[in-house]
């Protein structure tokens, strides 16, 4: 124990003297949460504030008066009245226009009879600031012809409007909000994991090998297998630190920053409660040794900083794919679901924000991925111990 | 003393292209037996490829043997892997440090592990980082440091636990001549205190100064051992290096 002690404190006291260590498994997973939030904060805000005072260019056809008035109560919209239907196409294309609408020359007389006219919009649909618009402008145009309408015929709205639907939320806000974003949190610390553990498996294994220090550390009075055991727990701290700063990263970001709407705070508060951060944090524990066993097994026989990465990367895709699952409608957490890593993960860490996890299932599903843990320290030990592999 | 008895080898290598690959068999060293007695110093030599460091590997416990014996201070390799560690100083021409940390926490490191008590630890690490003259960089990173630095360092790394045996794998090698002659300073003394010592090398005038008994190893299989005195006398060629081109040449 004491032996693999010794090696655990050399290899952190060494890992966390490399600078890239330090600005990617704590500098930026501690930044990185506050900096997105902040950022698309503050980039929704420029954009519907810059597309709001944006002018738009309308071509007008047949446009009664009142409409032609309501347009032009917004100085923004600029208008160009065309006498007939012409190649609006065209016109949109070359931004001569961006919209165009289109009214029936008998407008009044359809009106006048209560009849239903056809108003044609030319438009890209790609122009979602010009479409809105013009479509608010269409709808707050045809309630006033609908209010007309309703006192000329004497219909009262009542008589129009058969019921009104009242919803009653029963779900407490923290399970709404915690099945819905629940399942986005755990892209953060997973692949916060996976990175760190990466980065820390990949300079503890293959970097031994280009600092040609492999020789000595396997020459030292120590099995390989505390060796091995080191590395990976130490491959496991680098991967569970990011992860955590990361949620520490959240919950500050979430405390810092403004905009973000005080019901969504609140249910975001109440989740990352003491309780739900030790559950998560403590199925972090082992899938982080997973993961560093798993990759430390992979990359053994690597030779460089590149095969290694190489070697690894594809367990991204392994991890990702059952995180998007976790993420899809009638995948729910189940005892069929309880025992597949990364899946479990996704779908228990959902569970414990909305505070309706069961305890058996969750004890489950930590000792399963206990069980992956060894499982994937075995294999490790298996690669690491193949002198064909270690001191290629 | 180490005892070799036909300690062998071998790797698997694959070789093919696509699906179809075979897996291929191959002695690296092959039934080699030697001998190195305290006092004395044992050069191993060889080309290379030829299994030098193969065999001090084994020795060493670094790598396990495919077949045969190797008895390491008396502790047979086989039964006491970390028994026989502590008893062997393991040096090679790269140094072989960790240049995050610094000469004092590498013999921390290092003494620790080969657990010694912490007093005996203290007062080893002055006398070597004093002989060695280590003192003025002992808290500088390995990685900062000049080749001739890190080879005093790695010297003291592996006299710290005085181990009975010492084991030089090329340990010159790449070297310039003052750190090479510190080297060869290390291997003198070694034998003056009576420890085994073994090195491997294919430069004839390290050799001719300091070796005691030699064997040659080619292609994994041992062609000559004898005492360097016997060798010298059975010489046909003019000097000792092209005596070992034609002996191997030879084989």
């Amino acid at each position: 124990m004491n032996e693999l002690f010794i090696i655990i404190k050399k290899e952190l006291t060494e890992l966390l003297r490399d600078k890239k260590t330090i600005i990617n498994s704590i500098v930026m997973p501690t930044l990185l949460v506050p900096i997105l939030i902040f950022g698309m904060i503050k980039v929704t805000e420029m954009i519907s504030k810059s597309e709001q005072e944006k002018a738009i260019k309308i071509g007008l056809v047949n446009a009664p008066q009142e409409f032609t008035y309501l347009v032009k109560q917004d100085s923004l919209n600029k208008i160009t009245t065309y006498d007939e239907s012409i190649d609006f196409k065209s016109l949109i294309n070359n931004e001569t226009i961006q919209t165009a609408i289109v009214f029936p020359h008998n407008w009044k007389t359809q009106m006048d009879s209560l009849n239903s006219a056809i108003v044609q919009v030319f438009k890209n649909g790609t122009k979602d600031n010009v479409n809105n618009r013009v479509a608010k402008l269409l709808d707050t145009y045809a309630s006033s012809i609908k209010e007309k309408r309703m006192a000329k015929l004497q219909i009262s709205t009542e008589k129009l409007t058969p019921f009104i639907q009242k919803d009653q939320e029963v779900s407490e806000q923290k399970e709404l909000i915690g099945k819905r974003i629940g399942g986005f949190i755990p892209y953060l610390f997973i692949i916060a994991l996976w990175g760190g553990c990466l980065l820390a498996a990949i300079d503890l294994v293959t970097g031994e090998k280009e600092r040609k220090t492999i020789e000595t550390t396997l020459s030292l009075p120590v099995s390989k297998f505390k060796v091995l055991l080191g590395k990976t727990i130490v491959a496991s701290i680098l991967g569970f630190i990011p992860a955590l700063l990361n949620l520490v990263g959240l919950i500050i970001g979430l405390k810092v920053i403004d905009g973000i709407p005080d019901t969504f705070k609140l249910a975001v508060d109440e989740m990352l409660n003491f309780q739900s951060i030790t559950m998560i944090m403590l199925l972090l524990i082992p899938f982080a040794i997973f993961l560093a066993g798993l990759i430390i097994a992979l990359i053994a026989s690597a030779s460089s900083f590149k095969e290694a990465q190489s070697k690894a990367t594809p367990i991204l895709m392994v991890i990702i794919l059952p995180l998007v699952l976790a993420m899809m409608p009638g995948i729910d957490f189940t005892w069929k679901t309880v025992f597949i890593p990364v899946l479990n993960i996704g779908l228990g860490v959902k569970e414990i924000m909305a505070g309706t996890i069961d305890i058996t299932m969750y004890i489950a599903m930590l000792a399963s991925l206990i069980t992956f843990a060894v499982a994937a320290i075995y294999f490790s030990y298996k690669k690491f111990a193949d002198e064909n592999a270690i001191l290629k | 003393m180490i005892k070799l008895d036909k300690l062998t080898k071998s790797f698997t290598t694959k070789t093919g292209k696509g699906f179809k690959k075979e897996t291929v068999l191959v002695n690296a060293v092959n039934e080699v037996s030697f001998e190195c007695k305290p006092g004395r110093i044992f050069s191993l030599l060889g080309p290379n490829g030829a299994g030098k460091t193969t065999t001090l590997r084994m020795i060493a416990g670094i790598i396990n043997p495919s077949s045969g014996t190797a008895i390491v201070d008396g502790i047979d390799i086989s039964k006491g892997n970390d028994e026989v560690k502590k008893r062997i100083g393991f040096l090679t021409g790269s140094t072989g440090l960790y240049e995050r940390l610094n000469p004092d926490e590498t013999l921390e490191f290092f003494g620790k592990l080969y657990k010694l008590p912490k007093q005996e630890l203290n007062d080893r690490k002055e006398y070597l980082f004093e002989k060695l003259g280590i003192n003025e960089f002992r808290k500088k990173r390995l990685g900062q440091m000049s080749t001739g630095m890190k080879q005093k360092v790695s010297i003291a790394r592996t006299l710290l636990h005085d181990p009975e045996v010492l084991i030089f794998d090329e340990p010159t090698s790449g070297l310039d001549v003052i750190t090479a002659d510190s080297i060869i300073d290390l291997i003198r003394e070694s034998k003056q205190n009576n420890k085994t010592v073994i090195f491997s090398s294919h430069i004839m005038s390290e050799v001719d100064l300091l070796c005691d008994d030699l064997a040659i190893i080619n292609k994994g299989s041992i062609i000559y051992n004898d005492t360097f005195e016997n060798f010298k006398q059975e010489m046909k060629a003019e000097n000792l290096t092209q005596e070992f081109i034609n002996r191997v040449k030879q084989a």
